[in-house]
């Protein structure tokens, strides 16, 4: 009898504590460690609207029924600080997710630290094929969320021949790059280069367009330099139908108020900076400038996700969007959310298979799927979009099936 | 310490026959190299005035420029101040931030030795750099004048307007160091207390009262190249960190101490740099010609005094 009474109290003893630690495991938070540099602005605007997302997926109680916590960590855009988030995530934290973003040479930090945990990884930024070589093409658990620089090339080659066959008095026959001297410029010259022999073989996305490409470098305004004019003078000799800068946010103005010191007026002006200076739109100069980007504000007059997350934002924050990383943060969240929610386990062989089959309508006016790039199986977005500055607003000018307006042309002081 | 323009006569000499050659070959890279040198000259005096008095070379100066960017900026932002306007009240902002930073911290380390000097004045560069990220993180800002975009074409030959005042701001900062210098006692005394500090202090001039004196005066000129500055830069807040070594470069080529010497030896860089980027895709060689100058002048100094 007394034999029995203890073997039952230990059954009992024993469920309860089964029970309690099943009870604490639904109630445990789904843990995901994001890393973004929260000093600039596209990590600090990511940040925020992953937090939009985690607070609206908690508000409609969670994933799985169990609360998400996001935890997030500063790469201060420095290679040895992002790496050293990914093994604290993982080991402090141990979330179950990483997220996050910008700079490649950060990511190829953190490379091999997400190989050695293999935990499911759902990056929003890197652009380099650098980290896509480095990453390879067994990472099945990898999901990468913008454009490769060569895709992004390539859209913007497919996006003009777009509009010089819309527009007939849009040529891009002539092209000249100015380019910051830095790893970032040479790498767009690089690709450039690429493109323009492919147009002369015939090939590749300005085969049809391009005719004449010629480049010069210049010292960021952001590394001591700032002075552009006899590069800009160059430019002006060669009289090209469309002139690209690649620089930094620094070189903005500087840039465009040379040019109109030298009396430089190309018919189109782009900018490919990886950001663009503050209230930029709101200087005079920056009317007619085009711009590469994955998102504009003026996205939310024909999108309702986008809408939504400009609202939801603004709501949260007190302040606006300004950089396409906030939506592609948002983005990032909630399309794990959706995937998890379809596959209804964190099993890491379902929810693969889960995120490979999500779609998600995105607030960056494109729906997200996955497909394979050139070496990684789980690439997502693979177009950049052509935005235009008008009247102290940016506009999608294509892909014209999210586009906000029409290209203002020719550019002009 | 050595303010004699006399004693440059040589040095004219050779910088007009320079500026005449670079000016038939290419009148734009004159042009752009008179401005940008000016500026360089511009940035560079001050650091020179408290290399020269004090012995201190103070690493924060570029930040000093930094934060008079940050306050016309916000100056102009906030209350839609011009930033020529803005430049009365940030003279006195960074007059009044120089004293404090002196009284807090240079001032105990005016007699140490050259080590202890450089790391103070590195970690106060850090701490204005970082200060500033927490405030306006680190996006790019920057404000809107028509006036700073204005040009004129000549014969054929167009030009950027504002930047001439860079010419005008320097040259008027100088001379009105050297009258100070010269004829003001505080002027005599502070050329007094550079030559000689101990000495100085035997015949009853307050030392410590001049240095205090000098490195605020110093970090409030930096507050005039701001405002000049501003209408066509970016800001950020590693905005002005370049020109510090910039500065001291300069200061070396000049010679310590020698405020003339600064003027040309920014005006032969400025030239020598824009003709650097003017030549196509040469222009990464801008820095390396820079310092190459820099070393070249050294040397060529440094073997005329062993003969």
């Amino acid at each position: 009898m007394k034999r029995n009474s203890i073997l039952i109290f230990s059954l009992v003893v024993i469920l309860a504590f089964a029970f309690s630690l099943s009870s604490y495991a639904q109630d445990d938070p789904i843990k995901i460690g994001a890393v973004n540099p929260l000093g600039d602005i596209t990590g600090d605007q990511s940040t925020k609207a992953m937090e939009l997302a985690v607070k609206e997926i908690n508000d409609n109680g969670g994933l799985l029924g169990r609360p998400v916590e996001l935890i997030v960590v500063d790469s201060e855009f420095k290679p040895e600080k992002g790496a050293a988030a990914i093994d604290k995530l993982a080991t402090v934290d141990e979330v179950d997710f990483f997220v996050g973003g910008m700079s490649s040479g950060v990511h190829q930090a953190q490379i091999p630290s997400l190989k050695k945990y293999k935990k499911i990884t759902i990056w929003a930024g890197a652009a380099s094929y650098l980290a896509e070589e480095a990453i390879g093409p067994d990472a099945d658990w990898y999901f990468h969320l913008h454009p490769w620089d060569y895709q992004q090339g390539e859209s913007y080659g497919i996006g003009w021949s777009d509009i010089a066959e819309a527009r007939e008095e849009v040529e891009i026959g002539k092209v000249f790059l100015a380019y910051e001297e830095g790893g970032f410029g040479t790498a767009s010259f690089e690709s450039y280069e690429v493109l323009a022999d492919q147009a002369d073989e015939g090939e590749g996305p300005y085969a049809d367009i391009l005719s004449d490409f010629e480049g010069g470098s210049f010292k960021s305004a952001a590394l001591g330099g700032g002075e552009y004019r006899a590069l800009l003078r160059r430019a002006k000799e060669f009289d090209p139908d469309l002139f690209i800068w690649a620089g930094y946010a620094a070189d903005a103005i500087p840039l465009l108020a040379q040019s109109r010191e030298v009396g430089f007026e190309p018919p189109l002006y782009v900018g490919a900076p990886p950001g663009w200076p503050a209230d930029f739109e709101a200087n005079p100069l920056s009317d007619k400038v085009v711009l590469y980007g994955m998102w504009a504000p003026a996205l939310k007059e024909v999108s309702e996700v986008a809408e939504h997350f400009w609202d939801g934002y603004i709501k949260m924050h007190q302040e606006r969007p300004a950089t396409y990383f906030a939506p592609l943060g948002y983005t990032n969240i909630m399309y794990l959310a959706k995937a998890i929610e379809n596959a209804g386990t964190l099993e890491k062989e379902a929810l693969i298979e889960s995120l490979e089959n999500t779609e998600y309508d995105s607030p960056l006016g494109t729906t997200l799927k996955i497909a394979p790039s050139n070496v990684i199986k789980h690439q997502g977005f693979t177009r950049q979009k052509i935005l235009q500055y008008q009247d102290g607003q940016q506009h999608v000018i294509w892909p014209f099936e999210v586009s906000t307006a029409e290209l203002e042309y020719p550019f002009s002081w | 310490m050595s303010f004699s323009l006399n004693k440059s006569y040589k040095v004219l000499l050779l910088l007009v026959i320079f500026i005449v050659i670079i000016g038939f070959w290419n009148p734009n890279a004159l042009l752009d190299g008179l401005q940008r040198g000016s500026l360089y000259s511009l940035i560079a005096l001050p650091l020179a005035l408290v290399l020269g008095i004090l012995g201190v070379l103070n690493l924060a100066h570029g930040e000093f420029l930094t934060v008079g960017l940050y306050f016309i900026f916000m100056l102009n932002n906030r209350f839609n101040l011009d930033p020529l306007v803005a430049i009365i009240p940030t003279v006195i902002f960074l007059l009044i931030l120089g004293a404090i930073i002196y009284w807090l911290t240079i001032k105990r380390v005016v007699k140490e030795g050259h080590l202890s000097q450089l790391l103070l004045t590195f970690g106060i560069s850090l701490i204005l750099i970082e200060t500033i990220n927490i405030f306006w993180t680190s996006m790019a800002r920057n404000t809107y004048t028509s006036y700073s975009y204005a040009s004129m074409e000549v014969g054929g030959f167009r030009f950027g307007t504002y930047e001439l005042l860079y010419i005008l701001i320097a040259v008027l900062v100088l001379v009105g160091l050297q009258l100070f210098l010269k004829k003001t006692r505080l002027g005599q005394a502070t050329f007094a207390v550079g030559q000689n500090p101990k000495g100085a202090k035997i015949v009853g001039i307050n030392v410590n009262y001049v240095y205090l004196f000098v490195f605020s005066v110093a970090v409030a000129i930096l507050g005039i190249v701001a405002g000049a500055m501003l209408p066509r830069t970016a800001i950020f807040p590693e905005v002005g960190s370049p020109f510090t070594l910039k500065s001291f470069a300069l200061a070396a080529m000049a010679g310590m101490g020698n405020l003339n010497g600064i003027l040309f030896a920014g005006v032969t860089l400025g030239i020598g740099e824009a003709v650097i980027n003017s030549i196509p895709n040469y222009g990464g060689w801008s820095d390396i010609v820079f310092f190459g100058v820099l070393i070249i002048v050294i040397i060529s100094r440094s073997y005329r005094g062993a003969r």
